[in-house]
Protein backbone atom coordinates (compact mmCIF):
# COMPACT_ATOMS: atom_id res chain seq x y z
CA UNK A 1 0.00 0.00 0.00
CA UNK A 2 1.83 3.37 -1.34
CA UNK A 3 1.49 6.17 0.94
CA UNK A 4 -0.84 7.97 -1.45
CA UNK A 5 -3.44 4.97 -0.95
CA UNK A 6 -3.38 5.23 3.06
CA UNK A 7 -3.14 9.04 3.27
CA UNK A 8 -4.55 10.73 0.43
CA UNK A 9 -7.13 8.55 -0.81
CA UNK A 10 -9.32 8.47 1.95
CA UNK A 11 -9.75 12.06 1.49
CA UNK A 12 -11.27 12.17 -1.49
CA UNK A 13 -14.32 11.38 0.19
CA UNK A 14 -16.26 14.37 1.46
CA UNK A 15 -17.75 12.53 4.20
CA UNK A 16 -13.97 11.98 4.89
CA UNK A 17 -13.26 15.41 5.00
CA UNK A 18 -15.67 16.47 6.97
CA UNK A 19 -15.07 14.15 9.23
CA UNK A 20 -11.58 14.87 9.44
CA UNK A 21 -11.89 19.23 9.80
CA UNK A 22 -14.14 18.69 12.23
CA UNK A 23 -12.23 16.14 14.74
CA UNK A 24 -9.43 18.93 13.77
CA UNK A 25 -11.45 21.44 15.08
CA UNK A 26 -12.59 19.33 18.06
CA UNK A 27 -8.98 18.73 18.73
CA UNK A 28 -8.46 22.68 19.30
CA UNK A 29 -10.95 23.32 21.32
CA UNK A 30 -10.75 19.93 23.54
CA UNK A 31 -7.62 20.41 23.83
CA UNK A 32 -7.47 23.57 25.22
CA UNK A 33 -10.26 22.46 27.92
CA UNK A 34 -9.33 19.77 28.67
CA UNK A 35 -5.87 20.69 30.15
CA UNK A 36 -8.15 22.63 32.43
CA UNK A 37 -10.40 20.18 33.73
CA UNK A 38 -7.21 18.16 34.40
CA UNK A 39 -5.64 21.24 36.18
CA UNK A 40 -8.54 21.94 37.98
CA UNK A 41 -9.04 18.21 38.64
CA UNK A 42 -12.84 18.60 36.73
CA UNK A 43 -11.71 15.33 34.81
CA UNK A 44 -14.27 13.24 36.16
CA UNK A 45 -17.01 16.11 36.08
CA UNK A 46 -16.73 15.72 32.34
CA UNK A 47 -17.36 12.28 32.33
CA UNK A 48 -20.12 13.14 34.64
CA UNK A 49 -21.82 15.76 31.72
CA UNK A 50 -20.93 13.59 28.49
CA UNK A 51 -23.53 11.15 30.28
CA UNK A 52 -26.37 13.54 30.85
CA UNK A 53 -26.51 14.67 27.56
CA UNK A 54 -28.24 11.43 26.43
CA UNK A 55 -31.82 12.26 27.84
CA UNK A 56 -31.79 15.75 25.67
CA UNK A 57 -30.98 13.71 22.79
CA UNK A 58 -33.74 11.41 23.64
CA UNK A 59 -36.29 13.60 24.15
CA UNK A 60 -35.00 15.65 20.96
CA UNK A 61 -35.69 12.32 18.79
CA UNK A 62 -39.15 11.54 20.56
CA UNK A 63 -40.56 15.41 19.74
CA UNK A 64 -38.53 16.04 16.08
CA UNK A 65 -37.52 12.48 14.92
CA UNK A 66 -33.82 12.95 12.90
CA UNK A 67 -33.62 16.94 13.04
CA UNK A 68 -30.02 17.24 13.83
CA UNK A 69 -30.10 20.43 14.79
CA UNK A 70 -33.13 19.34 17.57
CA UNK A 71 -30.58 16.75 18.99
CA UNK A 72 -28.07 19.19 19.89
CA UNK A 73 -29.89 21.27 21.27
CA UNK A 74 -31.67 18.66 23.41
CA UNK A 75 -28.18 17.94 24.11
CA UNK A 76 -26.67 21.08 24.94
CA UNK A 77 -29.48 21.87 27.32
CA UNK A 78 -29.51 18.41 29.24
CA UNK A 79 -25.82 19.11 29.73
CA UNK A 80 -26.40 23.04 31.00
CA UNK A 81 -29.10 22.31 33.06
CA UNK A 82 -27.11 19.39 34.77
CA UNK A 83 -23.91 21.82 35.59
CA UNK A 84 -26.89 24.29 36.71
CA UNK A 85 -28.55 22.17 39.25
CA UNK A 86 -25.07 21.30 40.45
CA UNK A 87 -24.28 23.95 41.01
CA UNK A 88 -27.22 24.94 42.61
CA UNK A 89 -27.41 21.49 44.86
CA UNK A 90 -23.95 22.39 46.06
CA UNK A 91 -24.57 25.89 46.81
CA UNK A 92 -28.28 25.67 48.59
CA UNK A 93 -27.55 22.55 50.30
CA UNK A 94 -24.98 20.73 52.40
CA UNK A 95 -23.80 18.39 49.46
CA UNK A 96 -20.59 19.20 47.65
CA UNK A 97 -19.96 19.75 43.94
CA UNK A 98 -18.52 16.61 43.06
CA UNK A 99 -21.37 14.68 45.05
CA UNK A 100 -23.94 16.97 43.45
CA UNK A 101 -22.73 16.23 40.24
CA UNK A 102 -22.56 12.80 40.45
CA UNK A 103 -26.06 12.38 41.71
CA UNK A 104 -27.80 13.94 38.95
CA UNK A 105 -25.54 12.75 36.01
CA UNK A 106 -26.99 9.33 36.71
CA UNK A 107 -30.68 10.50 37.30
CA UNK A 108 -30.29 12.13 34.01
CA UNK A 109 -28.69 9.23 32.35
CA UNK A 110 -31.38 6.79 33.41
CA UNK A 111 -33.93 9.20 32.18
CA UNK A 112 -32.03 8.68 29.00
CA UNK A 113 -31.84 5.20 28.71
CA UNK A 114 -35.68 4.82 30.10
CA UNK A 115 -36.49 6.97 26.84
CA UNK A 116 -34.22 5.64 24.97
CA UNK A 117 -35.64 1.94 25.39
CA UNK A 118 -39.19 3.36 24.72
CA UNK A 119 -38.02 4.75 21.24
CA UNK A 120 -39.16 2.66 18.04
CA UNK A 121 -35.74 2.45 16.33
CA UNK A 122 -32.38 2.77 17.44
CA UNK A 123 -30.37 2.51 14.21
CA UNK A 124 -29.28 6.27 13.48
CA UNK A 125 -28.67 6.79 17.41
CA UNK A 126 -25.71 4.39 17.90
CA UNK A 127 -23.83 7.58 15.90
CA UNK A 128 -24.28 9.90 18.63
CA UNK A 129 -23.85 7.09 21.31
CA UNK A 130 -20.06 5.62 19.62
CA UNK A 131 -19.33 8.19 17.05
CA UNK A 132 -18.89 8.25 13.14
CA UNK A 133 -17.11 9.79 10.71
CA UNK A 134 -20.13 8.98 7.75
CA UNK A 135 -22.38 10.53 10.19
CA UNK A 136 -20.78 13.72 10.64
CA UNK A 137 -23.33 16.08 8.82
CA UNK A 138 -22.59 19.71 7.34
CA UNK A 139 -24.46 21.13 9.98
CA UNK A 140 -22.48 19.01 12.47
CA UNK A 141 -19.46 20.74 10.74
CA UNK A 142 -20.77 23.89 11.23
CA UNK A 143 -21.43 23.21 14.93
CA UNK A 144 -17.86 21.63 15.60
CA UNK A 145 -16.50 25.12 13.69
CA UNK A 146 -18.37 27.18 15.88
CA UNK A 147 -18.03 25.95 19.21
CA UNK A 148 -14.19 25.48 18.26
CA UNK A 149 -14.18 29.26 17.44
CA UNK A 150 -15.88 30.46 20.76
CA UNK A 151 -13.93 28.36 22.49
CA UNK A 152 -10.43 29.66 21.51
CA UNK A 153 -11.51 33.20 21.95
CA UNK A 154 -12.80 32.93 25.12
CA UNK A 155 -9.27 31.49 25.93
CA UNK A 156 -7.61 34.08 24.23
CA UNK A 157 -9.85 37.27 25.58
CA UNK A 158 -9.88 35.82 29.19
CA UNK A 159 -6.80 33.78 29.23
CA UNK A 160 -5.25 35.28 32.45
CA UNK A 161 -8.44 34.87 34.12
CA UNK A 162 -8.90 31.44 33.32
CA UNK A 163 -5.08 30.44 34.51
CA UNK A 164 -6.12 32.75 37.78
CA UNK A 165 -9.35 30.69 38.54
CA UNK A 166 -7.13 27.50 37.46
CA UNK A 167 -4.15 27.81 39.61
CA UNK A 168 -5.19 30.54 42.31
CA UNK A 169 -8.93 31.04 42.46
CA UNK A 170 -8.49 33.00 46.11
CA UNK A 171 -5.65 35.64 44.28
CA UNK A 172 -8.07 36.08 41.28
CA UNK A 173 -11.10 37.09 43.99
CA UNK A 174 -8.75 39.26 46.25
CA UNK A 175 -7.62 41.29 43.32
CA UNK A 176 -11.42 41.63 42.27
CA UNK A 177 -11.77 39.24 39.59
CA UNK A 178 -14.80 37.29 39.23
CA UNK A 179 -14.05 33.76 39.59
CA UNK A 180 -17.30 32.09 39.58
CA UNK A 181 -17.90 33.72 36.21
CA UNK A 182 -14.94 32.11 34.66
CA UNK A 183 -16.26 28.25 36.20
CA UNK A 184 -19.52 28.80 34.78
CA UNK A 185 -18.01 29.61 31.51
CA UNK A 186 -16.00 26.12 31.20
CA UNK A 187 -18.35 24.52 32.01
CA UNK A 188 -20.37 25.86 29.62
CA UNK A 189 -18.32 25.53 26.91
CA UNK A 190 -17.45 21.95 28.09
CA UNK A 191 -20.73 20.91 27.38
CA UNK A 192 -21.06 22.94 24.22
CA UNK A 193 -17.95 20.86 23.38
CA UNK A 194 -19.39 17.72 24.12
CA UNK A 195 -22.61 18.18 22.01
CA UNK A 196 -20.25 19.40 18.97
CA UNK A 197 -17.90 16.36 19.16
CA UNK A 198 -20.93 13.99 19.50
CA UNK A 199 -21.08 12.78 15.69
CA UNK A 200 -17.40 12.27 15.68
CA UNK A 201 -16.94 10.79 18.75
CA UNK A 202 -19.97 10.00 19.93
CA UNK A 203 -21.27 11.09 23.70
CA UNK A 204 -19.68 8.78 26.09
CA UNK A 205 -15.78 8.60 23.87
CA UNK A 206 -15.94 12.30 23.33
CA UNK A 207 -14.27 13.37 26.13
CA UNK A 208 -11.25 11.21 25.15
CA UNK A 209 -10.44 13.37 22.82
CA UNK A 210 -10.72 16.35 25.78
CA UNK A 211 -8.92 14.65 28.48
CA UNK A 212 -5.81 12.00 27.07
CA UNK A 213 -4.26 15.10 25.26
CA UNK A 214 -4.09 17.05 28.54
CA UNK A 215 -3.19 14.27 30.50
CA UNK A 216 -0.46 13.54 28.48
CA UNK A 217 0.87 16.65 28.13
CA UNK A 218 0.85 17.34 31.97
CA UNK A 219 3.25 13.83 32.34
CA UNK A 220 5.59 16.16 29.45
CA UNK A 221 5.48 19.98 29.96
CA UNK A 222 6.15 22.41 33.19
CA UNK A 223 4.68 25.56 31.42
CA UNK A 224 0.91 26.43 31.03
CA UNK A 225 1.29 27.83 27.47
CA UNK A 226 3.20 24.89 26.38
CA UNK A 227 0.66 22.44 28.17
CA UNK A 228 -1.99 23.92 26.24
CA UNK A 229 -0.08 23.99 22.81
CA UNK A 230 1.23 20.37 23.47
CA UNK A 231 -2.10 19.50 23.87
CA UNK A 232 -4.10 20.23 21.18
CA UNK A 233 -0.89 19.27 19.06
CA UNK A 234 -1.25 15.73 20.04
CA UNK A 235 -5.56 15.78 19.69
CA UNK A 236 -5.13 16.78 16.55
CA UNK A 237 -2.51 13.96 15.28
CA UNK A 238 -3.97 11.43 16.81
CA UNK A 239 -7.03 12.88 15.16
CA UNK A 240 -5.75 12.24 11.92
CA UNK A 241 -4.20 9.41 12.70
CA UNK A 242 -7.32 7.32 14.12
CA UNK A 243 -9.87 8.96 10.80
CA UNK A 244 -7.08 6.73 8.58
CA UNK A 245 -6.93 4.14 11.02
CA UNK A 246 -10.68 3.95 11.02
CA UNK A 247 -11.04 4.31 7.48
CA UNK A 248 -8.81 1.60 6.61
CA UNK A 249 -9.93 -1.27 9.50
CA UNK A 250 -13.27 -0.06 10.08
CA UNK A 251 -13.57 0.83 13.32
CA UNK A 252 -15.69 3.24 14.60
CA UNK A 253 -13.98 6.38 14.20
CA UNK A 254 -14.05 7.58 17.93
CA UNK A 255 -12.91 4.37 19.46
CA UNK A 256 -9.90 4.58 16.67
CA UNK A 257 -9.13 8.05 17.92
CA UNK A 258 -8.92 7.66 21.68
CA UNK A 259 -7.19 4.36 21.17
CA UNK A 260 -4.29 6.24 19.25
CA UNK A 261 -4.25 9.04 21.92
CA UNK A 262 -4.34 6.09 24.29
CA UNK A 263 -1.46 4.74 23.36
CA UNK A 264 0.84 7.83 23.32
CA UNK A 265 -0.59 8.56 27.03
CA UNK A 266 0.00 4.75 28.14
CA UNK A 267 4.01 5.54 26.88
CA UNK A 268 3.65 8.71 28.11
CA UNK A 269 2.43 7.54 31.74
CA UNK A 270 5.45 4.90 32.07
CA UNK A 271 8.40 6.65 29.84
CA UNK A 272 8.21 10.01 30.49
CA UNK A 273 12.05 11.26 32.06
CA UNK A 274 10.63 13.30 34.56
CA UNK A 275 7.02 12.33 35.73
CA UNK A 276 6.91 8.96 34.32
CA UNK A 277 6.59 5.54 35.92
CA UNK A 278 9.63 4.39 34.68
CA UNK A 279 12.05 7.65 35.44
CA UNK A 280 10.03 7.70 39.07
CA UNK A 281 11.36 4.25 39.88
CA UNK A 282 14.42 4.47 38.96
CA UNK A 283 15.17 7.24 41.28
CA UNK A 284 13.68 5.22 44.06
CA UNK A 285 15.60 2.47 43.49
CA UNK A 286 18.63 5.00 43.42
CA UNK A 287 18.02 6.69 46.50
CA UNK A 288 17.25 3.32 48.63
CA UNK A 289 20.42 2.14 47.06
CA UNK A 290 22.17 4.92 48.51
CA UNK A 291 20.92 4.53 51.39
CA UNK A 292 22.38 1.54 52.12
CA UNK A 293 25.40 2.21 50.96
CA UNK A 294 25.63 5.36 53.37
CA UNK A 295 24.64 2.48 56.16
CA UNK A 296 27.39 0.41 55.07
CA UNK B 1 4.90 58.62 58.50
CA UNK B 2 1.17 58.11 59.93
CA UNK B 3 -0.28 60.55 58.45
CA UNK B 4 -4.36 59.60 57.45
CA UNK B 5 -4.28 57.65 54.04
CA UNK B 6 -2.28 55.37 55.41
CA UNK B 7 -4.03 54.22 58.07
CA UNK B 8 -6.29 50.58 58.51
CA UNK B 9 -9.54 51.69 60.84
CA UNK B 10 -12.22 49.38 61.95
CA UNK B 11 -15.05 50.81 63.65
CA UNK B 12 -17.93 48.81 65.25
CA UNK B 13 -17.12 46.07 62.81
CA UNK B 14 -19.34 42.84 63.64
CA UNK B 15 -19.23 40.09 60.79
CA UNK B 16 -21.90 37.21 61.69
CA UNK B 17 -22.07 34.05 59.68
CA UNK B 18 -25.58 32.99 60.18
CA UNK B 19 -26.82 33.95 63.82
CA UNK B 20 -22.73 33.10 65.34
CA UNK B 21 -20.95 36.11 65.92
CA UNK B 22 -17.28 35.55 64.44
CA UNK B 23 -16.41 38.94 64.90
CA UNK B 24 -18.08 41.46 67.92
CA UNK B 25 -17.48 45.22 67.67
CA UNK B 26 -13.98 45.50 66.71
CA UNK B 27 -12.59 49.47 66.57
CA UNK B 28 -8.88 49.53 66.33
CA UNK B 29 -6.34 51.55 64.27
CA UNK B 30 -3.46 49.65 62.38
CA UNK B 31 -1.19 52.28 61.31
CA UNK B 32 0.68 51.29 58.21
CA UNK B 33 4.54 50.66 57.90
CA UNK B 34 4.36 48.24 60.97
CA UNK B 35 4.46 44.37 60.95
CA UNK B 36 0.62 43.54 63.24
CA UNK B 37 0.37 39.78 64.13
CA UNK B 38 -3.70 38.95 64.26
CA UNK B 39 -3.59 36.93 67.39
CA UNK B 40 -5.86 33.91 68.99
CA UNK B 41 -7.41 30.19 69.19
CA UNK B 42 -8.72 28.66 66.37
CA UNK B 43 -11.99 30.37 65.84
CA UNK B 44 -11.10 33.29 67.28
CA UNK B 45 -12.11 35.41 64.05
CA UNK B 46 -8.63 35.51 62.95
CA UNK B 47 -9.32 34.52 59.23
CA UNK B 48 -12.43 37.09 59.21
CA UNK B 49 -10.26 39.61 60.21
CA UNK B 50 -8.45 39.80 56.95
CA UNK B 51 -11.00 38.41 55.12
CA UNK B 52 -13.07 41.22 56.17
CA UNK B 53 -10.19 43.71 55.33
CA UNK B 54 -10.32 42.88 51.80
CA UNK B 55 -14.23 43.83 51.67
CA UNK B 56 -15.27 39.82 50.86
CA UNK B 57 -17.85 39.77 53.58
CA UNK B 58 -20.81 41.70 54.07
CA UNK B 59 -20.43 43.45 57.58
CA UNK B 60 -23.72 42.95 59.90
CA UNK B 61 -22.31 46.35 61.45
CA UNK B 62 -19.39 48.90 61.42
CA UNK B 63 -17.09 49.91 58.84
CA UNK B 64 -13.41 49.63 57.84
CA UNK B 65 -11.84 52.24 56.15
CA UNK B 66 -8.20 52.05 54.36
CA UNK B 67 -7.29 55.71 54.46
CA UNK B 68 -9.98 57.37 53.06
CA UNK B 69 -11.22 54.31 50.75
CA UNK B 70 -13.30 51.46 51.59
CA UNK B 71 -11.24 48.24 50.85
CA UNK B 72 -13.28 47.72 47.43
CA UNK B 73 -11.35 50.71 46.00
CA UNK B 74 -8.15 50.45 47.41
CA UNK B 75 -7.40 46.82 45.88
CA UNK B 76 -4.83 47.33 44.21
CA UNK B 77 -2.93 48.25 47.69
CA UNK B 78 -3.95 45.12 49.19
CA UNK B 79 -2.49 41.49 48.50
CA UNK B 80 -3.76 38.59 50.16
CA UNK B 81 -1.14 35.45 50.21
CA UNK B 82 -2.66 32.14 50.20
CA UNK B 83 -1.59 29.56 52.93
CA UNK B 84 1.14 27.34 51.42
CA UNK B 85 -0.98 23.66 51.35
CA UNK B 86 -3.95 25.52 49.46
CA UNK B 87 -1.69 26.12 46.20
CA UNK B 88 -1.25 22.76 44.15
CA UNK B 89 2.44 22.57 43.58
CA UNK B 90 2.61 20.22 40.65
CA UNK B 91 1.06 23.22 38.32
CA UNK B 92 2.77 23.44 35.38
CA UNK B 93 4.25 27.07 35.86
CA UNK B 94 7.27 28.41 36.99
CA UNK B 95 8.74 31.23 39.52
CA UNK B 96 8.17 34.00 37.13
CA UNK B 97 5.05 33.04 35.55
CA UNK B 98 3.83 32.81 39.42
CA UNK B 99 4.96 36.28 39.68
CA UNK B 100 3.79 37.31 36.23
CA UNK B 101 0.30 36.93 37.77
CA UNK B 102 1.02 39.85 40.02
CA UNK B 103 0.47 42.42 36.80
CA UNK B 104 -2.59 40.47 35.43
CA UNK B 105 -5.16 42.83 37.62
CA UNK B 106 -3.67 45.86 36.75
CA UNK B 107 -3.85 44.56 32.59
CA UNK B 108 -6.62 44.95 30.30
CA UNK B 109 -8.31 41.57 28.61
CA UNK B 110 -6.55 42.58 25.08
CA UNK B 111 -3.44 44.32 26.96
CA UNK B 112 -0.17 42.28 26.54
CA UNK B 113 2.80 42.53 28.78
CA UNK B 114 4.62 45.79 28.88
CA UNK B 115 8.34 46.75 29.46
CA UNK B 116 7.28 48.09 32.86
CA UNK B 117 5.33 45.41 34.10
CA UNK B 118 8.56 42.93 33.06
CA UNK B 119 10.69 45.44 34.97
CA UNK B 120 8.10 45.04 37.78
CA UNK B 121 8.76 41.43 37.90
CA UNK B 122 12.05 41.09 37.62
CA UNK B 123 12.74 44.04 40.40
CA UNK B 124 10.15 42.05 42.86
CA UNK B 125 12.39 38.52 41.78
CA UNK B 126 15.39 40.41 42.55
CA UNK B 127 13.99 41.48 46.02
CA UNK B 128 13.25 38.07 47.23
CA UNK B 129 16.66 36.78 45.88
CA UNK B 130 14.77 34.49 43.44
CA UNK B 131 16.13 35.63 40.32
CA UNK B 132 18.07 32.50 39.57
CA UNK B 133 15.11 30.31 40.28
CA UNK B 134 12.93 32.13 37.86
CA UNK B 135 12.88 29.30 35.29
CA UNK B 136 12.12 26.45 37.82
CA UNK B 137 8.58 24.84 38.28
CA UNK B 138 7.55 26.06 41.19
CA UNK B 139 7.67 21.90 43.22
CA UNK B 140 11.49 22.55 43.04
CA UNK B 141 11.79 24.97 45.25
CA UNK B 142 12.00 24.79 49.20
CA UNK B 143 9.44 25.71 51.64
CA UNK B 144 10.51 29.00 52.31
CA UNK B 145 11.58 29.72 48.89
CA UNK B 146 7.73 28.78 47.62
CA UNK B 147 6.42 31.22 50.53
CA UNK B 148 8.70 34.22 48.72
CA UNK B 149 7.13 33.55 45.46
CA UNK B 150 3.94 34.36 46.60
CA UNK B 151 5.38 37.93 48.34
CA UNK B 152 7.11 38.43 44.84
CA UNK B 153 3.96 38.24 43.56
CA UNK B 154 2.48 40.54 45.65
CA UNK B 155 5.21 43.05 45.40
CA UNK B 156 4.86 42.79 41.28
CA UNK B 157 0.94 43.70 42.05
CA UNK B 158 2.35 47.32 43.72
CA UNK B 159 1.01 46.10 47.23
CA UNK B 160 1.71 47.64 50.08
CA UNK B 161 -0.57 46.39 52.44
CA UNK B 162 -0.07 42.69 52.68
CA UNK B 163 -2.41 40.05 54.30
CA UNK B 164 -0.98 36.82 54.83
CA UNK B 165 -3.14 33.40 56.41
CA UNK B 166 -0.95 31.67 58.84
CA UNK B 167 2.51 32.78 56.60
CA UNK B 168 4.98 30.56 59.26
CA UNK B 169 2.92 27.62 58.90
CA UNK B 170 5.47 24.30 57.65
CA UNK B 171 8.45 26.63 57.68
CA UNK B 172 11.92 25.18 59.04
CA UNK B 173 13.48 27.56 61.57
CA UNK B 174 15.75 29.26 58.96
CA UNK B 175 13.04 30.06 56.74
CA UNK B 176 11.47 31.19 59.41
CA UNK B 177 14.08 33.49 60.48
CA UNK B 178 14.28 34.57 56.48
CA UNK B 179 10.81 35.70 56.14
CA UNK B 180 11.07 37.69 59.71
CA UNK B 181 14.33 39.22 57.85
CA UNK B 182 11.79 40.18 54.89
CA UNK B 183 9.25 41.10 57.33
CA UNK B 184 11.58 43.73 59.33
CA UNK B 185 12.79 45.09 55.63
CA UNK B 186 9.37 46.03 54.45
CA UNK B 187 8.41 47.53 57.73
CA UNK B 188 11.83 49.77 57.27
CA UNK B 189 10.44 50.75 53.61
CA UNK B 190 6.73 51.55 55.01
CA UNK B 191 5.01 48.20 54.07
CA UNK B 192 2.04 47.13 56.56
CA UNK B 193 2.25 43.39 56.76
CA UNK B 194 -1.21 41.91 58.50
CA UNK B 195 -0.87 38.12 59.33
CA UNK B 196 -2.65 35.71 61.22
CA UNK B 197 -0.06 33.54 63.31
CA UNK B 198 -0.96 30.94 65.47
CA UNK B 199 2.55 30.66 67.47
CA UNK B 200 3.16 33.23 69.95
CA UNK B 201 6.30 32.54 70.15
CA UNK B 202 7.36 33.70 66.86
CA UNK B 203 4.79 36.30 66.62
CA UNK B 204 7.02 37.65 69.46
CA UNK B 205 9.51 37.75 67.72
CA UNK B 206 8.30 38.68 64.23
CA UNK B 207 6.22 41.57 64.78
CA UNK B 208 6.28 44.58 66.27
CA UNK B 209 2.15 44.88 67.26
CA UNK B 210 -0.38 42.63 67.82
CA UNK B 211 -3.98 41.80 67.57
CA UNK B 212 -5.69 39.00 69.87
CA UNK B 213 -8.43 38.31 69.37
CA UNK B 214 -11.26 35.96 70.81
CA UNK B 215 -14.30 37.11 68.89
CA UNK B 216 -13.55 40.51 69.74
CA UNK B 217 -10.48 42.19 70.60
CA UNK B 218 -9.56 40.74 74.01
CA UNK B 219 -6.19 43.61 73.41
CA UNK B 220 -4.30 45.02 70.66
CA UNK B 221 -1.07 47.72 70.81
CA UNK B 222 2.66 46.84 70.68
CA UNK B 223 3.39 43.35 70.91
CA UNK B 224 4.91 42.94 74.61
CA UNK B 225 1.85 44.94 75.91
CA UNK B 226 -0.81 42.37 74.50
CA UNK B 227 0.98 39.15 75.27
CA UNK B 228 0.77 39.16 78.82
CA UNK B 229 -0.42 36.35 81.07
CA UNK B 230 -3.98 38.20 81.40
CA UNK B 231 -4.56 38.49 78.19
CA UNK B 232 -3.46 35.13 76.92
CA UNK B 233 -5.30 33.35 79.28
CA UNK B 234 -8.22 35.72 78.29
CA UNK B 235 -7.64 34.92 75.17
CA UNK B 236 -6.95 31.12 75.05
CA UNK B 237 -9.11 29.76 77.68
CA UNK B 238 -11.85 32.49 78.08
CA UNK B 239 -10.42 33.46 81.34
CA UNK B 240 -11.36 30.07 82.95
CA UNK B 241 -8.69 28.01 82.21
CA UNK B 242 -5.92 25.75 84.05
CA UNK B 243 -4.88 28.57 85.78
CA UNK B 244 -7.86 28.64 87.94
CA UNK B 245 -8.81 25.19 88.23
CA UNK B 246 -5.37 22.81 89.58
CA UNK B 247 -7.23 19.69 88.98
CA UNK B 248 -7.17 20.14 85.36
CA UNK B 249 -3.85 21.18 85.55
CA UNK B 250 -2.39 18.21 87.25
CA UNK B 251 -4.21 16.42 84.75
CA UNK B 252 -3.35 17.79 81.48
CA UNK B 253 0.36 18.71 83.01
CA UNK B 254 1.68 15.34 84.51
CA UNK B 255 1.99 12.43 82.05
CA UNK B 256 2.33 8.89 83.33
CA UNK B 257 5.65 7.24 84.04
Amino acid sequence: MSFHDLIVDPFSFGFMQRGLFSALLLSLSGGLLGSILVLRRLALMGDALSHSLLPGIAVAWLLFGTNTLALFVGALVAGLLTALGSALVSRLTRIKEDAAFGSLFTIFFAAGVALLSRLPARVNLEHFLFGSVLGVSASGLRLAAFSSAVTLVVFVVGRRSILLETFDPVFLRATGGRGPIVHAGLLALTVLNLVAAMQTMGVVLALGLFLLPAVTAYLWCDHFALLLVFAVALAAACSFAGIVLSYHSGVASGASIVLCLGIVFIASALFSPRHGAAARLVEFIRERHSVHRSAD
Amino acid sequence: MNSAPNILRFRDVTVRYGRQPALQDVTLDIPCGSLTAVLGPNGAGKSTFLRACLGWLPLTRGEIRIGDAHPQHALPRLAYLPQRHAVDWDFPITVRGVVEQGRYPALRLWQRFSDRDRALVDRALAELGLTDLADRQISQLSGGQQQRIFLARALAQGADIFLLDEPFTGLDLLAVEELTRIFRSWEARGRTVLAAVHDLDIARRAFGRAVLLATSVVAEGPIESVLTEANIDLAFRRGKGARDDPLRMARTAEFPE
